[in-house]
């Protein structure tokens, strides 16, 4: 089950975006079951460090193989952004 | 405006007094241009001085940097420091990018960092590694504006380091970064005559004056230098008139009394024409007096060249071992000017001398660079003059121009004297000869004068001039004979005359003598006669008158 991360700051415009392109996306993908982990790295700094992720905002899609893919940006290429979503769809076709 | 020194002297030198502080200076250059070594050397520097620093690298691993840093003599400094810190930043090779996003994690994220440490000195390596994943180039703009407000905000004095291609041009996505910011600096590498010259530019500093030229800079063991660009530039230059003896008297005399202390001496010559032998000398007589001389020989090592010397009478050996001469032998080509230069100034600074000899300077035209020897040499003698150290400079000139490649340097136009030694071939010898072409501030003879080479070490021969030419060797020497021959048969001439007349006086005394005493003879025979006539004549006159007694006892002849 992978885990997706959307790395913020605070409610700055471009990580409202990419929260609402996220979830506009999971929705069309019929994954709304999905709930992704957010981390705001003005509250949580280190967290970035520990993910090696500094720009923001960023999707990071950890599983346990690697060290996960990593989206930069306001998420709003949704070919981009499907392309990197594709394996949840033939997951849950797996799981269904 | 307020500058942050670097801690890098000679920078801290062109940019007059240091980068901006509490904003973020741009440094741009090629690959290996050496952007991330200026970045860790300010960083080791800021943390000597007890501050602290924080590196993010978007480009090398941690690991990478720490290898980096340690090759460099400032290197455990900085790797041993609790002070510094290192954010591995790289961004992943498989990430892609779907829209805008911006850096305000990674500031947030170096914003705590820095609070650990209190880091003022921040450094953004190879930031164009994230940046090339922003699609739309204004963002990265203002990410890079954003960058600058965190600075100001934060206090952080940043640099923030990006590849530009090959032809010096900055990649798009750096494009217009330059006019954000208050400083640029730009390093390059170029292969030329394939050899490795790099350079730095200060391309911007707004509101600061700094030297605008491409500055040669040199990467070695101690890190980032600009070898011309020392720190201590003094303006106030004391012309001394005390006068420095070079160890031969008669070349003394002729130069006024020695040459000036603080000023500089070319000696240029064909090979062999003893320019090392007068260098010699004059490092062993200035450590006579006490003074202290680095000694730079180039392409000879120390044991045959201080043999050499001895060989001549001039003993360098015991003020080697006093440690009043610093020999240093350098291979001319196994550098550049530029290092040559370098190593150079940090023999001065370490040993602080009173007197520098380099035997010979025209050794720096075979080494390559870019600049070339004449701007080292310029800078050279510029350096030593504010330094007030006398220093002599060896040129070994062609076989047909013995005045050649010194001219070409142009060392003989900036050195205050100038010695130009020689062979005159005449006679089927060579003989050695010095005229003293130039010298600043003193009246000097300007004949040529033969140079005399000793166990006993140097001299100027006597002048002998025949129908207003100089002449030398054996040409001297018979001349010499000739007149001492002449002189001696006129010696002799007079000594035959003087006798002569000595005996003609002699004779004349003698027969002075003669006459002398024939007079006294003779006017005792004619004294006799007169006193014997008158005798007779008074018998006679008794004789004739009666009344006139006859005295009884007259004398004898009256009895006969």
């Amino acid at each position: 089950m992978p885990l997706l991360i959307l790395f913020v700051t605070g409610d700055a415009p471009r990580s409202r975006r990419a929260r609402a392109n996220l979830s506009n996306m999971l929705e069309r993908l019929g994954r709304s079951d999905l709930t992704p982990r957010e981390v705001d790295l003005l509250d949580q700094p280190q967290a970035g460090l520990s993910y090696s992720v500094f720009a923001t905002p960023s999707l990071l899609k950890a599983d346990q193989q690697s060290d996960g893919a990593l989206l930069y940006g306001d998420l709003s290429d949704e070919q981009r952004l499907e392309r990197f979503l594709a394996d949840l769809l033939v997951q849950k076709a797996e799981a269904g | 405006m307020e500058k942050r020194i670097t801690g890098i002297t000679d920078l801290d030198r062109v940019t007059r007094g240091g980068l901006p502080a509490g904003q973020t200076t741009l440094v741009l250059g090629e690959a290996a241009a050496g952007k991330t070594v200026l970045a860790l050397q300010v960083l080791a520097r800021a943390i000597e001085r007890g501050e602290a620093g924080l590196f993010v690298s978007f480009e090398e691993s941690p690991d990478q940097i720490r290898r980096d840093a340690a090759a460099f003599t400032w290197g455990p400094s900085l790797l041993d420091a609790d002070s510094l810190a290192v954010i591995d930043a790289r961004p992943r090779l498989s990430a892609e990018t779907a829209g805008e996003f911006d850096l305000e994690g990674l500031l947030s994220i170096v914003d705590a960092t820095s609070r650990q440490t209190g880091a003022a000195w921040i450094v953004f390596d190879g930031i164009d590694q994230l940046l090339r994943h922003q699609v739309d180039h204004n963002a990265a703009i203002n990410q890079i504006r954003r960058v600058d407000e965190a600075c100001a905000e934060n206090g952080w004095t940043l640099l923030l380091t990006g590849k530009t291609r090959h032809d010096g041009t900055e990649p798009f996505h750096l494009e217009g970064i330059e006019f954000l910011l208050s400083a640029t600096l730009i390093l390059s590498a170029r292969i030329v005559d394939q050899q490795l010259n790099r350079s730095l530019r200060i391309a911007k500093y707004r509101g600061s004056g700094h030297v605008t030229d491409e500055l040669p800079m040199l990467i070695d063991n101690d890190g980032v230098a600009l070898p011309y660009h020392y720190g201590d530039e003094n303006e106030n230059i004391e012309a001394s008139d005390e006068r420095l003896s070079l160890g031969v008297d008669r070349l003394d005399a002729l130069l006024g009394g020695g040459i000036y202390r603080g000023s500089t001496l070319l000696i240029s010559g064909r090979p062999g024409t003893a320019k090392s032998t007068l260098a010699g000398r004059f490092a062993e007589t200035a450590a006579t007096r006490g003074q202290r001389t680095l000694y730079i020989s180039f392409d000879e090592l120390e044991g045959p060249y201080v043999r050499n010397l001895h060989s001549v009478g001039i003993n360098l050996r015991d003020p080697i071992a006093a440690g009043r001469v610093r020999f240093k032998s350098l291979s001319a080509y196994a550098a550049r000017v530029t290092e040559h230069f370098l190593a150079i100034r940090r023999l001065l600074d370490d040993f602080d001398p009173d007197c520098l000899v380099i035997d010979p300077i025209s050794a720096l035209l075979k080494a390559s660079a870019t600049e070339g020897a004449e701007i080292a040499t310029e800078r050279l003698i510029d350096m030593v003059r504010r330094r007030g150290i006398t220093t002599i400079l060896t040129s070994l000139s062609g076989v047909r121009d013995p005045e050649g490649e010194a001219t070409q340097g142009q060392i003989s136009t900036l050195a205050d004297s100038w010695i130009v030694l020689d062979y005159n071939v005449r006679g089927g010898e060579r003989n050695r000869s010095l005229s003293i072409v130039k010298s600043r501030g003193s009246g000097h003879s300007n004949q040529q004068r033969e140079l005399l080479l000793s166990d006993e070490g140097l001299d100027l021969a006597e002048i002998y001039e025949n129908g207003g030419e100089v002449l030398m060797g054996t040409a001297r020497i018979s001349k010499a004979q000739e007149d001492e021959a002449t002189a001696r048969r006129k010696r002799l001439e007079w000594q035959q005359r003087q006798n002569d007349l000595e005996q003609r006086i002699a004779q004349a005394e003698k027969e002075r003598r003669r006459l002398s005493e024939m007079l006294e003879l003779e006017a005792e025979e004619y004294n006799e006669a007169a006193r014997f006539d008158e005798q007779g004549r008074n018998r006679i006159r008794r004789r004739r008158d009666p009344e006139i007694e006859e005295p009884e006892h007259g004398d004898g002849f009256n009895d006969n």
